[in-house]
């Protein structure tokens, strides 16, 4: 073990036409990839990793080949890139402490074998084993993407590990604050236009009655769980506890048109003065009532089995 | 006018509104017998028994208060729980419950009914549903009239979606809370629109009472300024709308500061900041309104105006300035999860882990609501219709509502008695048009509807005494006429001269299948209550294959066990869910509960149940641990086991230590959670995994072994154990107890004392190298 | 005060005036190996039996009596001379002598340059036997006796009788882990070392061996050739390097000066610290109370002064008794929740021999507290205790009442109550058609 790292070290030495140390070399490759060392064969990878190390190194592997079709890999990256662009900010003795690195599975087949990852992107943290801030274990720590894939995370994580607090600053959002601004302004100039329309009862209770019908058709449920529209080609989510986009705007839908049809009949048709269209219309909407009633049912049959009552379906 | 069935004509009025209020007061006492009846499911399919988890503590603490009165409960420091940091207790709850049980209990064995404090905290929820479905009939009275109020009374009474906390066992804050939530909206209301202080201090008392039991109050202190200011922008500001609000809020805030545990938060937290700048408004408008009568100079009038804006300008950059300072404390995390849906689990993942935190799916609300899910709008669009401040108070409480409980599967409650309420204005609108017998002209426009008592009839009588009292009275804008006049507005009175239904068969249809809703609802109502409502989660239910009912009843059966068999200060270790429930059962002190004040103390639990043997040891010891339980389902699929709470306990562990536990290490390579031969090792070394499988294998003899809620095929050869040993694992092994071993007399590590105990030989050592001494 | 006990111990056992007997129990079981009759050791069995022990013999091989039964130990202490002996009977395992342990039941085990059970057992007590047959050899002080019978020095030691002259050994050194539980008795001579041969040749060969690794050295005054252990539970055992070291012809055996060898006290020495006659300390009672009273509270309240006593009796063979022993002066106090809050020593009260106490205030935290004692010193009997109490917040109507900080508050109450008062009853008093006005006004 320790041989082949010695030969490999003066491999590495004859490469490189001056006497460099890895720190140094390494340093250089950093310089050169604008912060972020990008490795290509796994002679970097074990330059990185040396068992002599004073410096940490945050990897990333990711599989950036569109062929590949890993979405994650192209959200993450950016992220990844950025905060190793904030590290070079740190002044020197301090930067040279910690590398970044990147490695596609395009590139370096064989580290990914040696590690036996099979799932990408995957952040490896590597501490110094020997300086001040060596450790005794040498086994990486993950990044632990459960907080996502953005770069805020990302560097406030690291930065426990790194000699310094990694100077990142999430760049400000520019466009959304102008779209807000816009928004703002352009609220204010109709405001005169618009003043009617909102003093109207009807207005205000058309979004109350949206709002609550999205609401009450988990809507948030899909928002805080990520989940799709659609799935596979199914729109009805099994199980009780879980449901899909397009669930939502189905029952709210539903929903919609039941309370509609209640209205209709409440409201709209005792002001029919003709007895003849009112009783069609009072059959129309009970029979409406009727049959959707009972596609509801059926639908909260299918999402909960042991439900033991239908009507028509 | 024609009608469309006879009525008849001989009934003086005052028997028709006699025979309607005894009317009321029969179907009031059956609604409260139904609502009772329907929640006794669980005694009569169990026995009668504290349910779930937050029952069992309180039920501890009432017996305390019980046994040795309110001072020393008051007082009460729990050194059983958290061990060894101690719980006081009288600082940490909401003695409203307890309180409301001590006071019944007192009562009863005044008049010498001497009932068990337990029976009484089963069967307080019951009781307390029918005062909700009361207090909910009193609101809806006020919004429409006494038939909505028995249709929402109903609904409340037998309504799955408030039964899930009120059924009898579940001994919870809730449980009472509901009835005051209402009650003290109902006594606002009418504070409001009589302009009563009288009725403002009602709604302060009940308030105090809310504070005092549950921690939504802050949904009070929330939901009133916030209609209030609605109505001030509408410019709706009234001098009732004044009185009701200082009194509630002077009254009410004063009174819920000495709550113990509420202290000075209304004044020092941003949850209660809305309250007080509303309060701060409403002076100064009331001001500036004083101010305007007396003083004629337009001059004046604004040099006076400019500065009451200022004055409040002022006041709200005092509080910004106090709260960016920290004088006054930002949203609690509970409080802000609820706006930053994604906070919870980022930053406090322990809130986040509680089921009843997450958001709600389409057929939660549906199985808990049904029908009134979709009439809520209906009756929404009618408070719109209306838009007196009372329905503007419900549309907000609608909306407000609707999006809490679609963010916590918890807040459903909240949302229920709202639903009920416009879903019951919106049904009895309806029935009101369509059992109204008299039909409008067909040639219309001449109809007589402004006198119609000759021929009134005896389902709505109320509703034409009052129509004719409307007819007569002032503007709606006047208090009085407000009250009297609860139902007939102006504008239907107009319209209402070519409404109406022709014919009998429409009647029918329309009544036909609307009472055909109502029946299903109701049966509704029977089968989610009996079915899912009404298990005690203490014992659960299964089906034999002959269909009969087998009772699973590990839990006690292990908690007795403890009970009986570990010396009484033994201190048991168990993840906070079974911390409420082995105080409560077992009596012995535990490590963490599930009043989950100290996030350290439950990530060290975590933490010594994900790490290996040799690092949870230590932990183990320094908390004097003697017996360690865990809940395992895997041999007859109980799913809310431990195993499937893990990750959440290694969260919370990560959480305080990143550099030792960590989340993917529990994963495999591709990232799934097993837990058969491809786990991964941190989740094979884990105490969990090891405690949850040991000995499993061996039930199968020889065969495949499998995890019945994971369904993963568990490794042949089983963990071992050094330092910790089985002490008790129940019938359907859903408990299993472990004892953690004492120290090794000789000083040996216990796995290495084990490996010789078992026989096997110690690898020879050599000297250790002392040539420096010899130098 | 404990130079006095120490001298007074053997000189009354030397004189065999009285009879000193164990602190736990009288019965003694000896397994000698057939090879070794009794009658060889009758020295050091005499001595036993003229304290007061009740001895037991019996062979490796026999079945009875038994050792230990069902998990009940039959004997109050085991001595087994058996250092070449490869089998025993089923009742005697390395197994059960722990458990043996663990019940209380101290152990005098000698050991040879034999691989035996006994070897594989001695590693659980981080003693570390040298490879089997090799023997100690010294070639030093000269002497007319084998390479292999030292006399070796025995060095002060509190558990031995000051002055003893020099043992005669014959036997195996080993190394020591670093268990604090081993109480080091008797080292090896710094010029011996452990070997296969007597030839000085395969000394240094040894050295080579040692240094280049493999094998380790066994050699010089670290290793040890008489080492006890005092296990947790607060039971003892010694391993003796050389079964002969208490036989009869090493106990008349004259040192190269020709002077009387120390084996016969040595021996005696070594069976009365084995079998609790010595350095045997135990706490007697424990109490605890507030600073102004007697009675033993159920908990305490923050900021509370507390006294602490405990009381330590010495056991005292002369006597067959345990005395109170203000013979300690460091023994400490720990006020524990998780970790020690207090920390402080534990003065010996001279108006109560025996009795130790501290007093100390409660420290601003309330959880359930231990008052912990642990001591721990080589050679004597651990001393253990832990007392939970807990410590609460003080009740509701426990906080000072009036404060002069909170003035502005109590200043603030009776400005509004007065000027309440004030206002009602100029309200009340006030002009009728006034107040009617202002209620119009409020109508509009």
């Amino acid at each position: 073990m320790r041989l082949s790292i010695f030969a490999l070290l003066s491999l590495s030495l004859g490469l490189v036409a001056a006497k460099k140390s890895p720190q140094e070399e390494l340093t250089e490759l950093a310089a050169a990839g604008n912060g972020v060392i990008k490795v290509t064969n796994e002679r970097t990878f074990d330059l990185l990793t040396l068992p002599s190390r004073n410096w940490s190194a945050a990897i990333q592997f990711t599989a950036l080949n569109p062929q590949r079709k890993c979405k994650p890999c192209s959200e993450f990256d950016p992220s990844f890139t950025a905060v190793a662009k904030a590290w070079t900010t740190v002044s020197e003795p301090e930067r040279s402490d910690h590398f970044w690195a990147t490695l596609d599975f395009d590139e370096a087949q064989q580290v990914f074998q040696k590690l036996s990852l099979a799932s990408a992107p995957v952040v490896h943290f590597y501490m110094p084993l020997a300086g001040p801030r060596g450790r005794a274990k040498d086994t990486p720590l993950k990044y632990d993407f459960s907080h996502g894939f953005e770069a805020g995370p990302l560097a406030e994580q690291l930065s426990s590990h790194t000699p310094v607090p990694i100077p990142y600053k999430a760049p400000i959002d520019w466009a959304s604050w102008a779209v807000y601004a816009a928004f703002g302004l352009f609220f204010l100039v109709t405001l005169p236009l618009v003043a009617p329309f909102l003093q109207n009862r009807w207005v205000w209770a058309a979004g109350s009655i949206v709002t609550s019908l999205i609401m009450t058709s988990g809507y948030m449920f899909t928002r805080i769980r990520g989940m799709p529209m659609t799935s596979g080609g199914q729109w009805i989510a099994a199980g009780y506890q879980s449901q899909y986009g397009q669930e939502t705007q189905v029952v709210a839908a539903i929903y919609g048109l039941l309370g509609g049809s209640f209205l209709m009949l409440t409201m709209v048709t005792p002001t029919q003065t003709s007895p003849a269209r009112q009783r069609t219309q009072v059959y129309v909407w009970t029979a409406i009532i009727f049959v959707v009633y009972s596609i509801l049912i059926a639908l909260f049959k299918m999402k909960n089995r042991g439900y033991p009552f239908s009507l028509l379906f | 006018m024609p009608v469309a069935y006879p009525l008849p004509k001989d009934l003086s009025p005052a028997t028709v509104a006699n025979t309607a209020s005894l009317l009321r007061i029969v179907a009031l006492a059956l609604i409260s017998g139904a609502a009772i009846a329907s929640r006794l499911f669980a005694v009569v399919n169990f026995e009668s028994i504290i349910h779930e988890f937050d029952p069992w503590f309180n039920y501890r603490a009432t017996k305390v208060l019980a046994e040795k009165g309110f001072y020393e409960f008051w007082n009460w420091f729990d050194p059983t729980a958290w061990y060894p940091l101690g719980r006081v207790v009288g600082g940490t709850i909401y003695p409203g419950l307890m309180a409301t049980s001590g006071v019944i209990y007192s009562f009863l064995h005044a008049i010498n009914l001497p009932v068990d404090i337990r029976n009484i905290c089963v069967m307080l929820a019951p009781g307390f549903s029918a005062l909700t479905a009361w207090a909910t009939y009193m609101f809806t009275k006020e919004l429409k009239d006494e038939s909505a109020g028995l249709l929402a009374a109903a609904f409340m009474g037998i309504v799955p979606g408030y039964i899930s906390r009120s059924v009898a066992g579940s001994y919870d804050n809730e449980a009472i809370a509901i009835f005051l939530l209402m009650f003290t909206f109902y006594a606002w209301i009418k504070a409001l629109k009589q302009g009563s202080a009288f009725f403002g201090t009602v709604a302060a008392v009940f308030y105090f009472y809310m504070v005092a039991a549950w921690g939504g109050y802050a949904f009070i202190t929330n939901m009133i300024p916030l209609h209030s200011l609605v109505l001030i922008l509408m410019g709706r500001y009234t001098n009732r709308l004044y009185v009701a609000y200082s009194s509630w809020y002077a009254i009410g805030t004063l009174s819920s500061m000495q709550v113990p545990f509420v202290g000075f938060q209304p004044v020092s937290t941003s949850e209660h900041m809305g309250a007080l700048g509303v309060f701060g408004l409403l002076q100064i408008i009331a001001f500036s309104q004083l101010i305007h009568s007396h003083l004629p100079s337009k001059q004046f009038k604004t040099v006076v105006l400019g500065s009451v804006i200022s004055i409040g300008l002022l006041g709200t950059a005092a509080i910004v300035t106090l709260t960016v300072r920290g004088s006054i404390a930002p949203w609690t995390g509970r409080f802000y999860s609820m706006w930053d849906t994604g906070y919870a689990k980022k930053y406090i993942p322990i809130i986040a882990s509680v089921s009843e935190h997450q958001p709600t799916a389409w057929p939660s609300f549906f199985m808990d609501l049904q029908f009134l899910i979709f009439l809520f709008p209906a009756g929404v669009v009618y408070c719109f219709k209306q838009l007196r401040d009372e329905h503007l108070f419900v549309i907000i409480y609608a909306v407000v509502a609707s999006y809490f409980a679609g963010v916590m599967v918890r807040l459903m409650l909240t949302l229920t008695p709202i639903v009920c309420v416009t879903a019951a204005v919106a049904l009895s609108e309806l029935l009101d048009t369509y059992i109204d017998p008299q039909e409008p002209d067909a040639s219309a426009e001449v109809a007589d509807v402004a006198a119609p008592s000759d021929n009134a009839s005896a389902a709505t009588p109320s509703k034409k005494v009052k129509k004719a009292a409307a007819a007569a009275s002032a503007a709606p804008s006047n208090p009085i006429s407000d009250l009297v006049n609860a139902n007939a507005p102006a504008k239907t009175k107009k319209a209402s001269k070519s409404r109406g239904i022709f014919g009998l068969d429409t009647r029918i249809a329309v009544i036909f299948n609307t009472t055909m809703m109502l029946l299903f609802f109701v049966a509704h109502c029977t089968w989610v209550t009996s079915s899912a409502y009404s298990s005690p989660s203490v014992v659960l239910a299964s089906t034999n294959p002959d269909g009969s009912q087998h009772i699973i009843d590990d839990f006690r059966e292990a908690y007795y066990w403890l009970r009986q068999n570990t010396a009484e200060d033994a201190v048991v270790m168990s993840w906070w869910d079974y911390g409420y429930q082995i105080a409560g059962m077992a009596d012995r002190p535990t490590l963490v509960d599930n009043n989950t004040w100290n996030n350290t103390h439950i990530a060290t639990v975590g933490k010594a149940m994900s790490s290996s043997e040799e690092v949870a040891y230590p932990i183990l010891r320094k908390h004097d641990v003697d017996y360690i339980l865990i809940i395992f389902g895997g041999l007859i699929g109980y799913s809310g086991d431990d195993i499937n709470k893990f990750l959440w306990m290694v969260r919370i562990a990560q959480g305080v230590w990143p550099d030792e536990i960590q989340e993917p290490n529990y994963f495999t390579p591709q990232g799934d959670y097993r837990i058969d031969d491809q786990a991964s090792q941190a989740m094979k070394d884990s105490l969990m995994y090891k405690m949850s499988y040991y000995r499993f294998s061996d039930l199968f003899g020889g065969q495949q072994a499998t995890d019945r809620v994971r369904n993963q095929a568990v490794p042949k050869v089983g963990p071992t154990l050094d330092y910790i040993e089985e002490a008790y694992t129940s019938e359907n092994w859903i408990v299993r107890i472990y004892a953690v071993k004492k120290e090794d007399p000789l000083g040996r590590d216990l796995k290495s004392a084990n490996a010789f105990a078992e026989g096997k030989k110690r690898k020879r050592t050599k000297p250790m190298t002392r040539r420096r001494a010899i130098i | 005060m404990l130079a006095l006990w120490s001298l007074l111990l053997p000189l009354a056992g030397l004189a065999g005036l009285v009879h000193a007997k164990s602190s736990s129990g009288d019965s003694v079981l000896v397994v000698l190996e057939p090879g070794l009759p009794k009658e060889d050791f009758s020295v050091f069995f005499s001595n036993l039996k003229e304290q007061g022990y009740d001895l037991t013999f019996r062979a490796p091989k026999e079945v009875t009596p038994k050792v230990i039964e069902d998990d009940i130990p039959a004997f109050a202490h085991v001595i087994l001379f058996a250092p070449e002996s490869k089998a025993y009977a089923a009742d005697i395992t390395p197994q059960s002598l722990v458990t043996l342990l663990s019940e209380k039941t101290n152990l005098l085990v000698a050991v040879g340059p034999k691989t035996t059970p006994l070897t594989s057992l001695a590693s659980e007590f981080s003693l570390i036997l040298p490879t089997p047959n090799t023997p100690l050899i010294s070639h030093f002080p000269k002497r007319d006796t084998p390479a292999t019978v030292i006399p070796i020095e025995v060095a002060s030691n509190s558990l031995l009788t000051a002055g003893t002259p020099p043992v005669w050994f014959s036997g195996v050194s080993y190394a020591l882990g670093n268990n604090p539980l081993l109480v080091p008795i008797l080292a090896a001579p710094a010029e011996s070392f452990a070997s296969d041969s007597t030839e000085d040749s395969g000394a240094d060969a040894l050295v080579d061996a040692s240094e280049k690794g493999g094998e380790g050295l066994w050699a010089g005054s670290a290793t040890s050739v008489v080492t006890g252990f005092q296990t947790k539970d607060g039971s003892r055992v010694t391993w003796v390097g050389s079964v002969t070291l208490f036989s009869d012809e090493f106990a008349h055996k004259a040192l190269p000066n020709g002077k009387a060898s120390g084996n016969e006290q040595f021996a005696k020495d070594v069976a009365a610290w084995t079998f609790q006659e010595k350095s045997v300390l135990r706490i007697e009672s424990v109490s605890h109370h507030h600073v102004n009273g007697t009675s033993t509270p159920d908990f305490y309240t923050t900021n509370d002064e507390i006294v602490y006593s405990v009381k330590v009796s010495k056991y005292d063979p002369k006597t067959s008794s345990w005395k109170p022993c203000t013979c300690r002066s460091d023994i400490q106090l720990e006020f524990t929740m998780l970790d020690p809050h207090v920390r402080t020593t534990l003065v010996a009260d001279p108006s109560d021999p025996g009795s130790y106490t501290a007093s100390f205030r409660a420290p601003d935290r309330h959880g359930v507290f231990k008052f912990v004692i642990d001591y721990k010193r080589k050679g004597w009997s651990s001393l253990q205790s832990s007392t939970t109490v807990p410590v609460v917040p003080p009740r509701h109507d426990g906080y000072p009442r009036f404060l002069s900080a909170a003035w502005p508050y109590y200043a603030g109450a009776i400005s509004t109550s007065v000027g309440f008062v004030v206002f009602s009853a100029l309200f009340l008093a006030g002009d009728v058609r006034d107040v009617k006005k202002g209620k119009g006004l409020k109508h509009e």
